[in-house]
Formats: structure tokens, sequence, C-alpha cells
């Protein structure tokens, strides 16, 4: 009934779309990432072979700094934002009035752009005049050092983050408990289960699974950062928060260092996808 | 968790749920009443509007006046044409493939397997091509054009939109399209005349989640625009001085940048979520 040959009049203009502005940039950066092509200066593009990667994994440092950072940086904000999701889901998941004014109200942070977030904070924060430092100054706690002092910056990302994404955490799950069946809980009531017991043995196991799938899309997410860094600290002081994002955008478009930009992008690249195949294998499942 | 009494508990979630809303909120209430005092009040700890500061409207007339209104308003156009064209551009794109995946059979590849490729490309990280995007660019000679910025964000948003028109043709139907087909319909006629009008809502669904992305997207158009292109997210990185940070004229400008996503948000906020977690969450 339906033409064989139409359904290729569906899929390809997508599809070729992808191919050429997804799949052959990123062929054409794997080719650049064994060259030497230093444009800034007058140098030619070089052949290396994958020299560009051993210094990547040998030499260099900052590197190894700045994917140690956003690991630590994923891992501290991902389980804060899982933990402080799952409580107040836990808390608000209740015949809540004003449920929908309450739910455009969590979104504004994700919905806000990433850059004017980090801008406001970065005011929020201002050592000198911003309203944090004065507040926590009345409150006699001396806490200036926090953009300057390389062991606390971390620490004021990750709470910019918590701010912006533990909403994601919470709706997501809040969405997942109440298309839960009332009756499971039910008979659990009229057996004499403890709010806790009913959280632990009945909720949290059927909550695991979508747990699993929003930590993931997180971590992903989390994984780039950028604009947070750009808008808040820039990297610093010295390299303390430089994410692989902004490592890699540094040395592309501020040293010029086409190749190895390419390089340390295609590393960053298969780590991301080995996370995003675990996250694709349970998406496809749910299809 | 019964209705209507009041418990201990139910007091709990009250106090919790103002607490964090309060924590949420607080950065764009700042935001905005610092965006109406003066620069000499800028620094104070004032909160309270016509109470403890008098309103001021000149972070509006040098933001929107004559000494850098050009560059907003140039700013607050190309986002609109960067947004709204990129978005009707990837749900062409998309509904198409959406639709290819859902009410035909590929053989070779299996269906799933094409979404799921489909899907990946949503989850590589952008500076991956940015730096190629860069030189495809310079070579065609489009560096700080709409146009540039346009495919890249086509190319940033098409995944999530193929992925969510086919939850949406998926609830759909199948026997309306297959009597018009019956009756002599060809399938792209069965497309455009009943599974897109049918799947309206969710179209404008994806819409509103793509201009949101496409307006909030910042790394493309800082690496692909100097001056002509800039959107407002790059105008409020813009601020950023040698001498500091102005906050009066940061917040004037965030709220510009801010307001328009938000009100999409909250009319699309079901949607939302679905987008944010790539469909796995259907409220």
């Amino acid at each position: 009934m339906r033409k064989e040959a139409t359904k290729f009049g569906f899929l390809l203009p997508g599809l070729l779309y992808l191919m050429a502005m997804a799949v052959f940039p990123l062929i054409w950066s794997l080719t650049l990432s064994l060259h030497r092509w230093k444009a800034a200066t007058a140098a030619p593009r070089v052949f290396v072979g994958i020299e560009n990667f051993l210094n990547i994994f040998f030499r260099d440092p900052r590197f190894w700094n700045s994917l140690r950072f956003t690991v630590l940086y994923v891992a501290i904000v991902v389980s804060v934002e899982l933990s402080l999701g799952l409580l107040l889901a836990y808390i608000l998941n209740e015949r809540i009035r004003f449920r929908n004014f309450f739910r455009v109200l969590f979104l504004l942070p994700m919905a806000a752009p990433p850059i004017a977030v980090a801008f406001t904070w970065r005011m929020l924060l201002n050592p000198d005049a911003g309203i944090v430092v004065k507040i926590l100054n009345s409150l006699g706690l001396n806490m200036v050092r926090w953009l300057t002092d390389a062991r606390l910056t971390p620490f004021v990302l990750m709470v910019v983050d918590i701010w912006e994404w533990t909403p994601f955490m919470f709706l997501g799950l809040l969405a997942a408990m109440q298309s839960f069946p009332v009756s499971l809980y039910d008979a659990a009531q009229v057996d004499g289960a403890s709010r806790l017991q009913i959280f632990w043995f009945i909720t949290l196991p059927l909550l695991l699974p979508i747990m699993v799938t929003l930590v993931l899309l997180r971590a992903i997410d989390a994984f780039k950062l950028f604009e947070l860094v750009f808008g808040i600290t820039g990297g610093g002081p010295g390299t303390s928060t430089e994410s692989l994002s902004y490592y890699t955008y540094t040395v592309g478009f501020q040293y010029f260092d086409l190749g190895y930009a390419c390089a340390l992008s295609w590393v960053f690249l298969v780590i991301v996808l080995i996370m995003a195949n675990f996250l694709l294998k349970r998406l496809r499942k749910e299809v | 968790m019964k209705k209507g009494r009041i418990t201990g508990f139910s007091v709990l979630a009250w106090v919790v749920l103002v607490l964090f809303s309060a924590w949420t909120v607080f950065p764009f209430f700042w935001g905005a009443i610092t965006s109406f005092k003066s620069p000499g009040e800028q620094y104070t700890t004032a909160f309270l509007p016509l109470v403890q500061f008098r309103p001021s409207t000149y972070a509006w007339q040098v933001v929107l006046g004559q000494a850098e209104g050009e560059r907003t308003r140039q700013g607050l156009r190309n986002s609109v044409l960067i947004s709204s064209l990129s978005s009707l551009l990837v749900l062409l794109l998309g509904s198409f493939a959406g639709y290819a995946l859902v009410r035909f059979r590929f053989y070779r590849w299996k269906n799933k397997n094409i979404a799921s490729w489909i899907l990946s490309n949503r989850m590589f990280p952008p500076i991956a091509v940015a730096i190629p995007f860069f030189l495809i660019m310079r070579t065609l000679r489009l560096l700080d054009t709409l146009l540039a910025i346009i495919m890249a964000h086509t190319v940033y948003n098409l995944p999530l939109a193929v992925w969510l028109m086919m939850d949406f043709f998926r609830e759909l139907p199948e026997e309306v399209e297959e009597a018009a087909l019956i009756d002599g319909c060809s399938s792209f006629q069965a497309f455009f005349r009943i599974a897109l009008p049918l799947s309206l809502p969710g179209i404008v669904a994806v819409y509103i989640l793509c201009f949101i992305f496409s307006w909030n997207e910042f790394l493309f158009v800082v690496t692909l625009s100097y001056r002509k292109t800039m959107t407002m997210p790059v105008i409020i990185a813009g601020t950023l001085t040698v001498r500091g940070l102005d906050f009066w004229k940061v917040s004037a400008l965030s709220l510009l940048a801010i307001t328009p996503p938000v009100v999409l948000a909250a009319l699309a906020s079901r949607f939302l979520i679905r987008g944010l977690t790539l469909g796995a969450i259907k409220e």
C-alpha cells in the first residue's frame, strides 16, 4: 500500500543533514587531531600521527587537572542533586495546592539561559559587593576568599549547579512517583507499615530504574560544563575550575592550537559516548 | 496521605516548599530589582523597591536607549530570528524523519538502531563539533552570519525533535492514514493532511522546546559570531570588562534574555520535563 521508496523520502533529509553537520565535522576533527596545526602562527599543518594523543595522556598535567575537576564536579553535583531531589519529591508527593504554579516556578532555573544564570550568580557572589557575601558577613562568617581561593572555587560552581539542576531531579522523580498506583500503598498501610518502611521497601525500588536514567542524563549533561565556568570563574583561579569543555575551548579558540584541541575533543567525545551508550540502552527499552 | 487533614507531615511539606521556592526564586528576584537600581545604589543590600530604594530606569535607558540600544535590539532580533528559524527547520526535518521511523520499516538497519543513532547525536559535547564548524564556516565564508548559527542550532536540536516526534506519531491511530491511502492519497499527502494536523499539540511543544534550547545556546554563537550576529547570551557575556561587572547592566540584559524562554517554558511546562529527560518521563 505504501510505496517502499517513499520511506527514504521521509527519512533521508534529516539523516543527510546529520551526516553533513555532525558526522562529517567529527571525522574532519579526527583527521585534524593527527596534525600539528597552530593556526596562530604561520607554521603549516603537519601530519604527526598520534603525537597529540601521546601528549595529552603523558605530558599534559592541565588535561588531567581538567578531567579530575570535571569528574569530581559531576560526582558531587549529581549525588547532591539526586539526594535533594529525592527528599523534596518524597516530602511533596502529596496533594499540594497550586501544583502547576510550583512546577513552573521550579522550571525557572532550567529554562533560563545558562550564561544569564552564571552572570547573575557572579553578581550575587561578587566578593566585594555581592549580596551573598554581605549576608554571610552579617552572620559573622567571613567567606570572601571563595573566588580567589583555589580550594573553594570548585565548590562555588557546584552550589550554582545544584541550584540550577536540583529541580530536574525533583520534578522527574515526582512525576514518576505520581504515576504509581495508590493501591500499592494502601495494602502496605493496612498491614501497618510505617512511612519510612513504605518508602524504603515500595517507593524506592519502583523509582530505581527512572533514577538511573535521570542520573545518566544529568551526568552526561554536567560533564559538558561550560557556561558556568565561562561566566563565573573563567577557569580560575589558576586552572582550579577548568572543565574539559572549557580547557578544550581555551586551546582551540584562544591558543588556536587546532590540532591539539581536536585531539582533546575526541578524548572528551569518547568518554561522553561511553556514558551515552548506557543511557541510550535504557531509553530504547522504553520505546 | 489523606486529603485536607493538617498533620505534622503536611506542615513540614509546606515549610520545605516555601524554603525551596525562596532559594529558587531569589537570584531572579535579585537580578530583577538590581536592574531598577541606579549605579550609585547597585551594590547596596536594599531589596524593597519604593520602600528602601527609589526605582531608577537608568539601566534601561542605557541598555535600550541611545548608548547601547542599537546593540541590544540587534541582539534581541538575532536571538528571535535564529531561534524561530532554526526551530522551524528542525521541525520540518524532524517530523519527516520521526514519521518515517514510526510508519515504515527499515530492514537493513533496524528502525530502533537508526533512532538511537540519531539520538546519540544529541549527547556529544558541543565543543567537539565547534572547532570543525568554525573551520567549515570560515571556508564557506559564513562566519558571523545568521545562517551559520541557524545551521549549528538545527543540528543541535534535530535529534531531540526526531525522538519526541516519534512519540507523538506513535500515539496517532494508524487506521485514519490507511483509509486515506486506500482512497488514493499518496504517503506525503497522508502525512501533510492527516498525521501532521493531528499531532499539532506535539508539534507546538517541540517547537517551543527547540526555541528555548536555541535561544539559550551559547558555545556555538560565541565561536561563530563576532559582531553582527551576536545573540542575547553573548551580549551578556560581553558586559564583563577589565573594570569588573556593572551589576545594573548585566541585570537588565539578563532580564531581557531570561524572560522569553521562561514564559515559553511556563506555557509548555509539561513538555519541558519530557524534553529535558529525552522523553524518559511522560507526564
